[in-house]
């Protein structure tokens, strides 16, 4: 317990010098907006004052003392207030990732947990039955699917599954006449909409889980405890699940919180290629459009997901091996 | 009939991309319910090959290549899997070599009981805790570690846990992998003590299996003796104690000696210090200049968390190491001496008191200037395994220290290095100097490690534990060789070990570490003759002592 809340003291620690240095980074660079769009106007002659006034007030330009700025910038964050999307105004920030988080935070969640339970299953099945088909199998396959580049894999998918055979939608995270809702319809539309981009990721992904698992374990298939509770007669499976693949887990679980926090960053390319609504697709957009605003609360969302995805990582780590609870 | 009849077995070991090996070549023994015997061979010998495949557990690339182990009848081979499951328990058990790992470290004590009981339904739900702690209790510990972590126990409670468990088993025969190697001393005393009583009052059978014949003669009423995979002889302790017919035995039996007996001699290690080797490199380097003077020296570590009492890993040590000295620091692991070693290298500093060599303050080094003490000041490292670098030659392991140290480049620098290789006999030194570590055994790596030591030209050698990885056949040649430098070349030397008979051996003087503290000191021969401190003779009383017992014994038979 004493353990959960020294690692959750660090993640508000760190949450907080990440808010920091996205207030101050930005203010550390030399000149403003206002600076750059005169200098564009002056090329066109002499700009008055009151013109540069002008911009300065429709940018917002903040007045007042560093620490005043920082507060209400905190404030802000703490109020989820980011300021207003400048390619889809009038939207507020907040509300238009309000609206693509779910989508991504969903699909690309679970596949990704689903990768890791099932990459790992595998894994250690493929060691305990090292050198039989359900070792070689896995294995090879795993190599040879990890090595695609997923968007390329997404394209495949697009083209043969969803555009030859016409299995499953190849765009949208539900059918364009839909009204979101939580009904068991609506549902199992966006569900159907979701098998081609959650393959894609869970073909990519399975091969590293599978590959990783399978390494570790015949580690500790090799340790002493094992050979040990072989010795004394446990069952195959109790020695299989929770002697080897329980220890086998631990530096896995590293990687895990890795994919973990790059769910919400690290989808940008399946969701472009099946224009799936997600914060991926949202952040392509910003980028395009050099939407500052939506940008920066995208970027700040991105670090605290690593960082919630690591808190639980270490958390997990506390309950898994009592080592580190010292 | 016998309980165990192994008739003709040979054990291959068959590596991918590799020759295979037989490991265990055309054994045939018996072993009658109830006695005790001991297989004893060093490392490579395939004891431990032959105690997995009696009790199944060897893996591929091991395999069984031929003959039979016929256990109270039946044969092993013939067993499936779930037979073989089911029979251990009630048949055979193994206790592994380091005990240490041998738990699982992510499951509480009471967790592996609990597996052990449900895998074979021996005992009822709610009789588990209760026999739990009776099998803890037979190894002298208590119910208190059921609910603790592997990692919360020391290494000898790990061993006794992970004996207890074997016991859960009760099982026919019980095989004991080199039970106590891991542990320190007194502790490896203690745990041999318990086995023989287990084996004494619940009369199983059982194999012990160590590369130390003093601990196998100690304990068992019949000795296996094995090399390069053969059973070279095989007779009652008493008789290859007293009686020893193969040449290798008495190689073996050669290497022990009491520590405490007036006069001590090993093969190759003449008692009065006589030369071993006629003089080698024919360098005559000037003796050693300087003294270590130790003053007053305190070492504490702040505890592991904040709350934690520190420690205090070594109190209050004074001591003078004069140039040409040869002392020996002695004590059970824990009791400081690698600490003060790190101490007098400056690796780490101390928490109070001076050390100095010379007009070195060494206590005050910095960086740059340690490199002026370790041209002075050389280690010998306890692993000749992990202190080479695999991916580098021989030659250039000896090659950086001697260009870092005595400025030679180029052809004087090699010219330097093959004379180092000839100081401590690996010759041909041309051929030695291309090899990789792998290529080497276990005593050549040692003596590569003293002679990268002595690239430096040190004033000062510091061997911390330098011969306890390696087998008693290779000892004598590494410790002849720290005797004969001290001779050739001059340099001082602190030997630290737990090994009473090596210190003998090759110091003149000895102090004993115990808790920090050194609590005797004086010439080794006499401190180790007629100790005066108490945990001295306790240190001494640890060691295996086969004579006493079978003196003990008297002429009426062997002690079971």
């Amino acid at each position: 317990m004493r353990y959960i809340l020294r690692k959750f003291g660090l993640l508000l620690l760190t949450l907080w010098a990440a808010v920091t240095l996205n207030y101050a980074l930005p203010r550390l660079m030399p000149g403003s907006p206002a600076d750059a769009a005169v200098a564009k106007l002056s090329q066109n002659g002499p700009v008055a004052p009151s013109t540069r006034a002008a911009i300065e007030a429709q940018l917002g330009v903040p007045t007042g003392s560093w620490w005043h700025q920082y507060t209400q910038y905190l404030d802000n964050v703490v109020h989820l207030r980011f300021g207003v999307s400048y390619t889809f105004f009038p939207q507020s920030v907040s509300s238009m990732v309000g609206q693509a988080l779910p989508w991504t935070l969903v699909m690309v969640g679970l596949v990704t947990v689903l990768a890791f339970v099932v990459g790992s299953l595998i894994g250690v099945a493929a060691a305990w039955r090292r050198g039989t088909w359900l070792d070689s199998l896995p294995t090879l396959s795993g190599a040879f699917l990890a090595a695609f580049p997923y968007f390329w894999t997404a394209l495949l998918l697009v083209f043969f599954v969803g555009y030859v055979f016409g299995w499953f939608p190849t765009s949208g995270a539900y059918s364009a006449d839909a009204v979101p809702n939580l009904s068991f319809g609506f549902v199992g539309d966006s569900l159907y909409h979701a098998v081609l981009p959650a393959l894609t990721i869970l073909i990519t992904s399975l091969g590293g889980w599978i590959l990783g698992m399978r390494n570790t374990m015949i580690g500790t298939i090799g340790e002493d405890y094992v050979t040990f509770a072989e010795a004394n007669g446990l069952r195959g499976r109790t020695v299989a699940l929770r002697y080897a693949a329980r220890n086998a887990l631990l530096p896995n679980l590293t990687g895990f919180g890795m994919a973990l926090g790059g769910v919400v960053g690290g989808s940008l390319l399946v969701e472009q290629v099946f224009n799936y609504p997600g914060v991926g697709h949202l952040l392509y957009s910003a980028v395009t459009n050099h939407d500052y605003p939506l940008m920066q609360a995208l970027f700040l969302m991105i670090t605290v997901c690593v960082l919630v995805a690591n808190f639980i990582v270490d958390v997990l780590y506390g309950v898994l091996d009592p080592r580190t609870r010292r | 009939m016998s309980l165990l009849d192994v008739k003709n077995l040979s054990v291959v070991y068959e590596p991918r991309g590799a020759e295979p090996t037989m490991a265990v070549k055309d054994a045939s023994f018996r072993i009658e319910e109830g006695e005790f015997v001991g297989l004893v061979g060093e490392s490579g010998s395939g004891k431990s090959t032959l105690g997995f495949a009696l009790t199944r557990l060897a893996k591929p690339p091991a395999r069984i290549a031929g003959g039979r182990i016929l256990f109270d009848g039946t044969d092993v081979a013939a067993l499936d899997s779930e037979q073989l499951r089911r029979q251990r328990h009630g048949g055979f058990a193994m206790v592994l070599q380091s005990g240490m790992n041998a738990l699982n470290p992510v499951r509480t004590v009471g967790h592996h009981f609990a597996d052990i009981f449900a895998a074979h339904g021996h005992v009822p739900r709610q009789r588990r805790r209760s026999r739990a702690v009776e099998l803890l209790e037979k190894v002298e510990l208590t119910g208190a570690v059921l609910d603790r972590y592997p990692g919360e126990l020391s290494g000898g409670m790990r061993q006794r846990v992970s004996i207890a468990l074997a016991l859960s088993l009760e099982p026919r025969l019980m095989v004991f992998d080199e039970p106590t190697t891991a542990l320190d001393v007194m502790v490896q005393h203690a745990v041999m003590r318990t086995i023989r009583e287990l084996q004494e009052r619940e009369g199983f059978t059982a194999v012990l299996i160590s590369h130390d014949l003093g601990v196998v003669l100690e304990s068992t009423a019949r000795v296996m003796v094995m090399k390069d995979g053969v059973i070279v002889e095989d007779a009652p302790s008493r008789e290859i104690f007293e009686r020893p017919q193969h040449a290798y035995t008495r190689t073996l039996l050669g290497h022990y000696a009491d520590p405490r007996a007036e006069v001590v001699e090993l093969p190759g290690l003449p008692a009065d210090g006589r030369r071993t080797a006629p003089a080698g490199g024919g360098r005559g380097r000037a003796a050693a200049q300087a003294a270590i003077v130790v003053e007053d020296v305190s070492r504490v570590y702040p505890g592991r968390r904040r709350g934690d009492t520190p420690v205090a890993a070594v109190r209050e040590v004074s001591f003078r190491l004069e140039p040409g000295q040869s002392m020996a620091l002695v004590g059970q692991s824990g009791s400081g001496k690698s600490t003060l070693a790190k101490l007098i290298t400056g690796v780490e500093q101390p928490s109070s008191g001076t050390i100095s060599f010379g007009d070195l303050r060494v206590d005050r080094l910095r960086r740059r200037k340690l490199h002026k003490l370790h041209a002075d000041v050389q280690m010998v490292f306890q692993d000749p395994y992990a202190a080479l670098n695999p991916l580098h030659t021989v030659e250039y392991a000896l090659t950086r220290p001697v260009v870092n140290f005595t400025g030679r480049s180029g052809a004087d620098a090699r010219r330097r290095v093959l004379e180092l290789l000839e100081i401590v006999g690996l010759t041909p030194v041309e051929q030695f100097a291309a090899r990789l570590p792998h290529e080497l055994s276990g005593g050549q790596r040692q003596r590569v490690v003293i002679a990268r030591a002595l690239a430096a030209d040190p004033q000062v050698l510091i061997a911390d534990e330098p011969v306890s990885m390696l087998d008693v056949s290779l000892r004598a040649g590494v410790l002849a060789l720290l005797r004969d430098l001290r001779e050739d070349f001059g340099v001082s030397l602190l030997y630290i070990t737990h090994d009473l008979l090596s210190a003998r051996m090759v110091t003149d003087r000895i102090m004993v570490l115990h808790e920090g503290r050194v609590v005797e000191s004086g010439p080794t021969a006499q401190v180790l003759r007629f100790p005066e401190h108490d945990y001295t003779t306790r240190l001494l009383d640890s060691l295996p002592q086969p004579a006493r017992r079978f003196a003990a014994a008297g002429s009426d038979g062997d002690a079971a």
